[in-house]
């Protein structure tokens, strides 16, 4: 049978680890590591989730403006992080909290970001993953920019693996009908740009199912485009590490782009704001929950003796003391001071903006904060309401 | 010393720009081998390659979004809109990320780009080839907006806008590309976000920028004859704005008249306006007023000179001025 | 051991209060942070909420069914450890409380907008010395003379700028590129212009006082309303529009001169310069032509001696001037065209319908013309009070801008210097200008034939001038043949 534009539905998959937990092999792909790598990331993905769940419990508590869960999207995440050289360069979207991790991004700036401190603020350039990109795609285009200028710096193609640079684009499904992520695709297969654009397919872009964005399985764009695309089982961190590997390995070797659909779920709702009951069903879920990808890992993990008990509680301890001390420091970030903010507008500050910040400042100073009903109507004062009374 | 026109000003610019910072590379839509439809960049892909200057495909967003990821890995990227109508499609891009990386994140991000614009209309062409859209650029924080006026000034702002760590939209009156002035190349430059007054007078300031400059000019000489002394003021410097310059000048002759192509509602001319009636109120004997295009979509090329700004226009207003 | 409280918390769906559904726990129960502790159902699902504290629960503040707004207390627990959420690093807000009154509703992306906020924070008193006075300090200080003069009005930069002595680099080496330099943000100087607010500038160009002269009592130098009006009454006041028909008697006192002096210098301004300002541009645009005639005013001053016995005129001063402007008027009527304008620019002769009539008075601040508004229509009585009436103001200095302002036709009386005639010059913007000297008792040719005699008579002569673009020769001396016709029998005005 074919699909709309005429070639075959057969839809590849790569995989390497089946829901149940059981090591398959792949013709193109293979996992290359040891079981100690496998326990590695199941705790990526233990930590990844569990600091998702209390994000989200945060938020509930109103001590967030807002969360978006990667909940179900782990291995996506963790494999695809965990396939990156410490010279590779990522540009995340805003739901990368398992890349994050595995950039070694400290979570707490995560929730800087969805508490409203700031607008995304850790070090970019230490850690080597971009912040946050809320307009949807527009990133893409940053990363192949990001890219051709890698490959200016002669990083690319020089046979040092460990010395050549390549670019990770990440995005969703929704983001692929977005004009600018076409562009990317353009510009990246015109100038051969060494990139990786990583699309996480989960389903899902708020209430617009997939089928609204694709006619055809999203990996086949990229032949459209010109380079190479794959589509793998998103919930399979061996399949995810193993085909992104490979993809940066083509990127770094000065063979262009290629496009990875990893095919996954979006368990949570859109962000906290969304309620996915309104339009989709519940058995979609329990379908989903069986291919859950930290489940097969520890099924895969029990079953081969490679992971016991002892190792599940040390890392389930290990997550509820994460997310607990990642409470207390929630609680306690320190404000923003909208004063401060004047100073960031321009590299080189303006006369009028100075003076404008002056002005603020002096305004500021002219209320009489001793009186107490002062206090109320501070915006300053105001706190996150519910919660911590 | 070298006369120079415009385009040629701005070729020997970015020259220079290429030489002095190996940084420093030029993106846009037929920029290379051709050398740009204005050839503003004849020249420079035959000589420093086209890993440097780079022809684009034919999509605006793309290339200021891979502008910004170039200028992210350390680059300064020199971008041409190809008309200042065709910005449109790049405008998300420049407002949603040009203007914010820095301050989103807290300073730690620099996005030192330039993208030139060939903007504003008497140029005969077909629609959307003769815009003044520097308002919306000048009303989004975060953004520099300049305007050179004439060939020594685009020879000296386009090389401090490259060196600028700040984004700077570079607009260019293209009607003007082809006059030509003496250029020192040994010269001093003067600021770049500096306005000028390039003629001095006393009764009325003329405040206008880009393509209106000459039109200022022009229309200061024809009010000498009436026996009227006015001042004249590039901008140059659209966002910052100057106002140093403005706000001495209109104190001293206490009328302001500003001149641009953009339409009047909206637009720099009301913002000039408001500063200089609040910093300067009682030195004002008249409000200050404002000549610019009309409040339709620009016209048929065939009746562009009615719509434009001319002389007439502009004395029209300095009348008005003065009867107060 | 603290009692935590639990208020209901936007969960993010747009709601800005909630139903509850059900408790999933009990009083007693001990929990852990993140349990879930009730379900509430928003107008779109049901939401399960989870603790932010462990410890015990102590109360459950709202029942199963309640509706009950973001923000309400739910729920008590006491947790056994005391939770320190307050400023180790430097935090405030987590521990306070959120403002009754004041909440935010909830959108998709966020918190959501605040809704109220009906009082003002209280501010701070002023400081005296004027430092946070915000408005009049950016002024003072937008003009404080001792900034120093910005570098940029004396600049004169051709578009070409002079070389600079720049050293070029030598051997391949391409010079840096130029920064975009320091941007130039100077105070802004003052420049020594008057500074004054445009209605404050509008008032002086009224009144006709030289900004120039007067010194601001405003913050920075700024010359205020009262100033103008202090600076009127002190130099005189002075209408735009103004005759020097007469000579003014009563001009501000000369400087005293020293007595080794060969002359004394009055600076030209206030009443004098508008005066001389308008005398110009009137003497020099409408051509100027005066018919003379005197006539036998016996009737008239007859005629007055009846009307101060009129009960209508008991408390009325009745003057000469009073029947002159009644003839003036009624005269005008048939004459048109001496009451009218030149429009130059319209190409039009205005032929006003109304006479506002200027009647000159002699006051101590100099010569004021204030004018009756349709004087035409008004009674013999109306007009006597009128006139009356703006004379006193005049001589009081209280003339104000609108009443010697569009005045049509003027008369001015020169007979009270003792003069008999003269050749005034036109108001501008009038077309006539009447001039009476002084009524006095001369000889005169009265009856005919063998009756004919020498009498003494009242005799008075009149000087119209009138603008020869509006009016002829031959409309000038009829009109003023029409008012000495009245003057000299006022019976005549029943034929008007």
């Amino acid at each position: 049978m074919s699909d709309a534009s005429g070639v075959s539905t057969e839809v590849e998959l790569v995989q390497l680890l089946t829901p149940e937990g059981e090591r398959v092999g792949h013709p193109q792909y293979s996992f290359d590591g040891d079981d100690d790598q496998i326990r590695d990331w199941y705790r990526d993905m233990v930590l990844t989730r569990r600091i998702d769940t209390e994000a989200t419990a945060l938020q509930r508590q109103g001590e967030l403006g807002l969360w978006a869960s990667c909940l179900g999207q782990e291995a996506a995440q963790i494999g695809s992080g965990r396939a990156l050289q410490k010279q590779d360069f990522v540009f995340p979207t805003y739901r990368e909290h398992g890349v994050a991790w595995c950039c070694g991004v400290d979570p707490i700036h995560l929730l800087a970001l969805y508490r409203g401190v700031n607008l995304g603020a850790w070090d970019s350039a230490a850690t080597h993953f971009h912040i946050y990109t809320i307009v949807i795609g527009a990133q893409t285009l940053h990363a192949t920019g990001y890219a051709m200028g890698v490959e200016r710096d002669g990083l690319v193609g020089t046979g040092d693996p460990d010395r050549d640079v390549a670019v990770v684009g990440y995005f969703g499904d929704g983001a692929t009908s977005q004009g600018d992520v076409n562009e990317a695709f353009i510009f990246a297969s015109s100038y051969n740009a060494p990139i990786v654009f990583f699309c996480q397919n989960n389903q899902w872009a708020i209430s617009e199912p997939i089928e609204r964005q694709s006619r055809i399985p999203l990996y086949r764009r990229a032949s459209g485009f010109g380079f190479p695309g794959v589509r793998v089982d998103g919930n399979d961190v061996l399949a995810v590490q193993a085909v992104t590997t490979a993809a940066l390995e083509r990127a770094r070797s000065g063979n262009g782009p290629s496009f990875i659909e990893a095919y996954t779920y979006r368990m949570g709702a859109h962000t906290t704001s969304d309620d996915p009951t309104k339009y989709r069903l519940a058995d979609e879920l329990e379908h989903w929950r069986l291919k859950d990808p930290i489940q097969r890992v520890r099924a895969y993990l029990s079953r081969t003796g490679a992971g016991q008990d002892d190792f599940f509680g040390a890392v389930d301890a290990e997550a509820a003391d994460y997310a607990a001390d990642l409470r207390r420091r929630c609680l306690t970030l320190p404000e923003p001071h909208l004063l401060d903010l004047f100073d960031h507008v321009y590299a080189e500050q303006t006369p009028d903006l100075a003076e404008e910040k002056g002005r603020y400042a002096e305004y500021l100073e002219s209320f009489d904060d001793s009186i107490p009903e002062a206090v109320e109507g501070h915006p300053q004062a105001e706190p996150a309401y519910g919660g911590i009374a | 010393m070298t006369v120079l026109t415009m385009a040629k000003a701005l070729n020997a610019g970015l020259r220079r720009a290429l030489e002095a910072d190996a940084k420093v590379v030029i993106a846009g839509e037929d920029v290379g081998k051709l050398g740009g439809v204005f050839r503003v960049t004849e020249g420079l892909q035959k000589d420093f390659g086209d890993h440097r200057v780079i022809d684009s495909p034919l999509a605006e967003s793309g290339i200021v979004g891979t502008a910004i990821g170039m200028a992210l890995r350390g680059y300064r990227p020199v971008c041409e809109i190809q008309f200042d109508g065709f910005v449109y499609p790049a405008f998300d891009q420049i407002v949603s990320q040009v203007a914010r990386l820095h301050f989103r994140s807290l300073g730690q991000l620099k996005v030192p780009l330039v993208i030139r614009i060939p903007f504003g209309g008497g140029i005969g062409a077909v629609e959307h080839h003769s815009e003044s859209p520097e308002a919306y650029f000048c009303h989004t924080a975060g953004l520099k907006v300049v305007a050179c006026s004439n060939p020594v000034d685009a020879y000296w702002m386009i090389q401090q806008a490259v060196a600028s760590d700040d984004p700077i939209i570079f607009f260019e009156p293209k009607r003007r590309y082809h006059e030509k002035s003496e250029v020192d190349e040994s010269a001093t430059p003067v600021a770049l976000h500096s306005a000028r007054i390039v003629r001095s007078g006393s009764d009325l300031t003329l405040i206008g920028y880009g393509p209106t400059v000459r039109t200022c000019l022009d229309a200061a000489e024809a009010a000498a004859q009436e026996g009227r002394d006015l001042e004249v003021i590039d901008l140059r410097s659209l966002s910052p704005l100057d106002t140093s310059v403005v706000l001495e000048s209109a104190q001293r002759t206490g009328r302001v008249v500003t001149v641009h192509e953009a339409p009047v509602n909206v637009s720099l001319g009301a913002e000039l306006a408001a500063r200089i009636t609040e910093q300067c109120f009682y030195s004002l004997e008249a409000p200050v007023l404002r000549v610019g295009g009309f409040d339709t979509p620009y016209p048929p090329s065939r009746v562009e000179d009615e719509y434009l700004p001319d002389l007439d226009r502009v004395l029209d207003m300095v009348d008005r001025s003065l009867a107060y | 051991m603290a009692v935590q409280t639990f208020r209901l918390p936007d969960p993010g769906e747009g709601l800005v209060e909630a139903d509850i559904v059900t408790w999933r726990v009990a009083i007693g129960d001990k929990i852990n942070i993140n349990d879930i502790l009730l379900e509430v159902e928003t107008s779109k699902s049901v939401v399960e909420l989870p603790s932010p504290f462990a410890g015990t629960v102590t109360g459950l503040l709202v029942n199963e069914g309640d509706t009950v707004e973001v923000g309400t207390p739910i729920i008590t627990i006491d947790d056994d450890v005391t939770v320190n959420v307050d400023a180790g690093d430097g935090s405030d807000s987590a521990a306070e409380e959120a403002p009754a009154g004041e909440s935010r509703v909830p959108n998709l992306v966020g918190y959501g907008v605040r809704t109220t906020q009906a009082k003002r924070r209280p501010r701070k008193p002023e400081p005296t010395d004027g430092a946070a006075a915000e408005a009049h300090d950016s002024v003072a200080a937008a003009f404080s003379t001792g900034a120093p003069v910005s570098r940029r009005a004396d600049q004169r930069e051709p578009l070409t700028p002079s070389p600079a002595n720049v050293s070029t680099p030598s051997g391949g080496s391409v010079a840096p590129l130029p920064r975009p330099g320091p941007a130039t943000k100077g105070p802004v100087l003052s420049s020594g212009g008057t500074l004054a607010k445009p209605p404050v500038r509008k008032l002086a160009k009224d009144l006709g006082v030289d900004l120039g002269s007067v010194s601001g009592t405003g913050t920075g130098g700024v010359i205020t309303r009262e100033d103008v009006e202090r600076a009127a009454a002190r130099e005189g006041a002075e209408p735009a529009p103004a005759t020097a028909a007469a000579v003014s008697t009563a001009e501000a006192a000369l400087p005293s001169a020293e007595p080794a002096a060969t002359e004394t210098r009055v600076p030209i301004k206030g009443v004098r310069k508008a005066t001389a300002q308008a005398m110009v541009e009137s003497a020099f645009t409408a051509p100027h032509v005066s018919v003379t005639t005197t006539c036998d005013m016996s009737a008239t001053m007859a005629l007055i001696e009846r009307l101060r016995q009129r009960r209508e005129f008991r408390d009325i001063k009745v003057s000469p001037l009073l029947v002159v402007a009644k003839a003036v008027l009624l005269a005008l009527g048939r004459n048109p065209e001496l009451n009218s304008a030149w429009d130059e620019v319209a190409g039009e002769m205005v032929i006003k319908h109304s006479v506002n009539l200027g009647i000159a008075a002699a006051t101590p601040r100099g010569l004021i013309v204030p004018n009756i508004k349709g004087a035409e229509s008004l009674t013999l009585d109306q007009l006597a009070q009128a006139i009356n009436s703006v004379v006193a103001t005049a001589r009081e200095g209280k003339t104000q801008p609108a009443e010697m302002s569009g005045g049509t036709f003027t008369i001015t009386n020169i007979g009270i210097f003792g003069i008999d005639a003269g050749t005034p010059i036109l108001n501008p913007g009038e077309s006539g200008i009447l001039c009476i000297g002084q009524i006095a008792r001369r000889p005169w040719v009265v009856g005919s034939g063998e009756g004919e005699r020498i009498e003494p008579r009242w005799l008075a002569t009149l000087t119209l001038s009138f603008d020869h673009r509006l009016a002829d020769g031959e409309q000038g001396s009829t009109y003023l043949a029409d008012v000495a016709g009245i003057l000299t029998d006022p019976g005549l005005a029943m034929l008007y």
